[in-house]
C-alpha cells in the first residue's frame, strides 16, 4: 500500500524545487535534459504502478509509450484532431491497448510474464516497422506541439514546454497516487502479497491487473505523445524493447514500489548519461556496474537506501505511529 | 446448505479423496477428522474450488457450484481460513479485513475512492474486529501482533467476506491451550446461521464444538455422527483417536 511519509515530501519538494530552478535558469541543452528527465520520469512512474506495486514486471512499457507516440502523431497530422485533443486520444489509445495486454498476460507470473509482454512489445515494433503508413524505418515527422497561445503559452519555447512537462509529470504522479490509495489500489496490493488469498475472498483478480495495467498505459502513453511533440519527430527506435530495459533499469536504480524512488531514478540515469557520455562511449558500462551494486546492497534502489538510512531517523516519522499491542486479544 | 456428492479425487494412483458424500444443514457445526493423509485440506481444496473434482457434485443452497471457479464460490459464500496464515503482512489488522470487506461490499476495484472509507466496508471492519476479538490491535500491523492474533485474524479476514458457509482448517494451528480455550468463545460467538466446517486437530474443541463429527481415513468417510457417538466409536480410536487418548 502507497503511503507518503515526511522523507517522501521532503524528498519530492528537492525534485521539484530542482526542476523548476533548472527550467529558469537552464540554456537550450539544460532544458532538453531536463525535458528527458521528465518525460522519462513519467514512463517509469507507470512501470512502478505495475511492477512496484503489482508485481508485474513490463518489457513491453517501451513499446506502450512509443505506440502513444505513433498514435500522437497519427491523429494529430493525418486525422487532424487539434493536439490536444490527440493527446487525449493518444492516451485513451494505449489505455486500451494496454488493458488487453494486462488481461491476455494476468494468468502468467514471474518470467512467464515478463516474456509475453517483451512478446507484446515485439509485435506492436514489428508492426509499426513494417506498416508504410507509419513511414516505416523513417519514422514520422513534422509532429506538433498544442497551441497554447490563446493563454500566453507558447511551447515551441523549451522553457514553456519543459514547465508543461513538469506540470504533466504532476498531475501523472497525482493520478498513480490517487490510483494506488484507491480501493483497486489496495486490491491491487492484496494481490501482490497473495493472489491465491485474495482469489479466496472473491476477487476477478485478472480484471485488477488488467485495470492497473490499463491505467498505466494510460500514463505511458501520455509519456508517449510528449516525447513524440518533443523531438517531432518518431521512428521505431521509440518502441524497442531496450527501452522497456532501460525503464526497468531506472525503476530499480530509483527504488522499486515506492513512486519516490523511479523519479530519483530518473534523475540519476540520465545525468548519468550525459555526463559520463561527453568522457566515455563506454557509458553503458558504468551504468551496469551502478545498477550491480545497487542490486548487490540489498538496498531499494538509490531511495530505499536513502529512506531506509535518513528516513528512518526521528526528525522524520514514518507511518502513523503503531499503538503498542497487547499479546492476546 | 453445504452439499457434496461422491465427490472423488485423485492425483496420479492415489485416491485421496473417495466418493465423498456429506450434508450440512444451515448453521449446522461440522468438524473433520482424521490422521494425517486422510484427505481432509484436500476436500477444502475442493469445496473451495481450489481444486477440480475428478468426479461428483458440490452444491451450495441446492445449487451446483462444481464447475465455479474459486473467486465465484467465494462470492457464492463459501469463505475459508487457512492452517498457515495467508495475512497481508505489511498492512494493518484494520486493512487486511478491510481487503475482505472491500471485496463483498463491491468496492475492491472502486477507483480514486479508498476501499476502507466506504460505510459497508468500515461497518463491516468493526463488526468483524468485535466477532474476532481485535478490536484492541486494529491499528497494528500484522507483523507486529502475536502469533495467536494472527490465527484470530485468519479467521476474521475470512469472516469479513460475510460467508454463508465457512472453512476453517486448524485454526488453532499452532496456539498454545490457553489460546485454544480463547478459540472454544471465538467459534461460539460467531452468528448461528453461519454454517461451519472446521478440520481440527484439537479434539477438546473439536468435541466441544460441533454438532456432528465426520471422520475421514485415506479419503474415504469411515464415520459420521454425533460427537457422543464418535467418543465411543471402537473404529475411531483404532484409527485416530488411540493416540490422542493414549497421549
Amino acid at each position: 500500500m502507497f503511503r507518503h511519509t515526511t522523507f517522501r515530501y521532503l524528498v519530492l519538494a528537492i525534485l521539484g524545487a530542482g526542476a523548476l530552478f533548472q527550467a529558469f535558469s537552464a540554456g537550450y541543452f539544460g532544458l532538453e535534459v531536463l525535458i528527458e528527465i521528465l518525460i522519462l520520469a513519467i514512463l517509469v512512474l507507470a512501470l512502478d504502478m505495475v511492477a512496484g506495486f503489482g508485481g508485474m514486471v513490463s518489457l513491453c512499457h517501451g513499446a506502450l509509450m512509443g505506440l502513444g507516440a505513433y498514435a500522437y502523431a497519427m491523429l494529430s497530422s493525418i486525422v487532424g484532431l487539434p493536439p490536444l485533443a490527440a493527446l487525449v486520444g493518444a492516451m485513451a489509445i494505449v489505455g486500451a491497448l494496454a488493458w488487453i495486454i494486462g488481461a491476455i498476460c494476468a494468468r502468467s507470473h514471474g518470467i512467464y510474464f515478463i516474456m509475453a509482454t517483451l512478446a507484446f512489445g515485439q509485435m506492436a515494433y514489428s508492426y509499426i516497422f513494417q506498416t508504410p503508413i507509419f513511414g516505416g524505418d523513417d519514422g514520422m515527422g513534422g509532429i506538433t506541439r498544442p497551441d497554447l497561445s490563446a493563454i500566453g503559452i507558447d511551447l515551441n519555447d523549451s522553457r514553456s514546454f519543459a514547465l508543461f512537462c513538469l506540470a504533466g509529470l504532476v498531475l501523472a504522479y497525482l493520478a498513480a497516487v490517487a490510483v494506488l490509495r484507491s480501493g483497486l489500489g489496495r486490491s491491487l496490493c492484496g494481490i501482490h502479497h497473495s493472489e491465491e488469498r485474495m482469489r479466496a475472498l472473491g476477487l476477478t483478480v485478472w480484471r485488477v491487473k488488467a485495470d492497473i495495467f490499463g491505467l498505466s498505459g494510460l500514463i505511458t502513453g501520455f509519456a508517449g505523445a510528449l516525447a513524440a511533440m518533443h523531438v517531432m519527430y518518431i521512428s521505431p527506435g521509440l518502441l524497442d524493447w531496450t527501452v522497456s530495459g532501460e525503464a526497468l533499469v531506472v525503476v530499480i536504480l530509483g527504488g522499486l514500489g515506492t513512486l519516490v524512488g523511479p523519479l530519483v531514478g530518473a534523475v540519476a540515469f540520465v545525468i548519468l548519461k550525459h555526463e559520463l557520455s561527453a568522457v566515455t562511449p563506454y557509458w553503458h558500462l558504468v551504468v551496469g556496474v551502478v545498477l550491480i551494486v545497487v542490486v548487490l546492497s540489498r538496498a531499494n534502489g538509490i531511495f530505499g537506501w536513502l529512506e531506509a538510512r535518513i528516513g528512518a531517523r526521528r526528525i522524520f516519522p514514518t507511518h502513523a505511529a503503531v499503538k503498542k499491542v497487547p499479546n492476546d486479544a | 446448505m453445504l452439499e457434496t456428492r461422491n465427490l472423488s479425487k485423485s492425483f496420479g494412483p492415489i485416491h485421496v479423496t473417495r466418493d465423498v458424500s456429506i450434508r450440512l444443514e444451515r448453521g449446522e457445526r461440522r468438524v473433520i477428522l482424521g490422521p494425517n493423509g486422510a484427505g481432509k485440506t484436500t476436500l477444502f481444496n475442493l469445496l473451495a474450488g481450489v481444486l477440480q473434482a475428478d468426479s461428483g457434485q458440490v452444491l451450495l443452497a441446492g445449487k451446483d457450484i462444481t464447475a465455479l471457479p474459486v473467486a465465484r464460490r467465494a462470492r457464492r459464500g463459501i469463505s475459508r481460513s487457512y492452517q498457515k496464515n495467508t495475512l497481508f503482512d505489511g498492512l494493518s489488522v484494520r486493512e487486511n479485513l478491510g481487503l475482505a470487506a472491500a471485496v463483498q461490499a463491491g468496492q475492491a476495484r472502486r477507483l480514486f475512492h479508498d476501499s476502507l472509507s466506504h460505510p459497508k466496508v468500515r461497518e463491516t471492519v468493526e463488526e468483524v474486529a468485535h466477532l474476532a476479538r481485535l478490536e484492541q490491535v486494529l491499528d497494528a500491523r500484522v507483523n507486529e501482533v502475536s502469533y495467536g492474533i494472527r490465527r484470530q485474524l485468519e479467521v476474521g479476514v475470512a469472516l469479513a467476506t460475510r460467508p454463508q458457509v465457512l472453512l476453517m482448517d486448524e485454526p488453532t494451528s499452532g496456539v498454545g491451550p490457553e489460546m485454544a480455550a480463547g478459540f472454544h468463545d471465538l467459534l461460539s460467538g460467531l452468528p448461528r446461521d453461519l454454517t461451519l466446517l472446521i478440520i481440527e486437530h484439537d479434539m477438546d474443541l473439536a468435541f466441544e464444538v460441533a454438532d456432528k463429527i465426520t471422520v475421514l481415513n485415506y479419503g474415504e468417510v469411515v464415520f459420521e455422527g454425533l460427537p457422543e457417538a464418535a467418543r465411543g466409536s471402537d473404529l475411531l480410536k483404532e484409527i485416530y483417536l488411540g493416540s490422542w487418548e493414549n497421549a
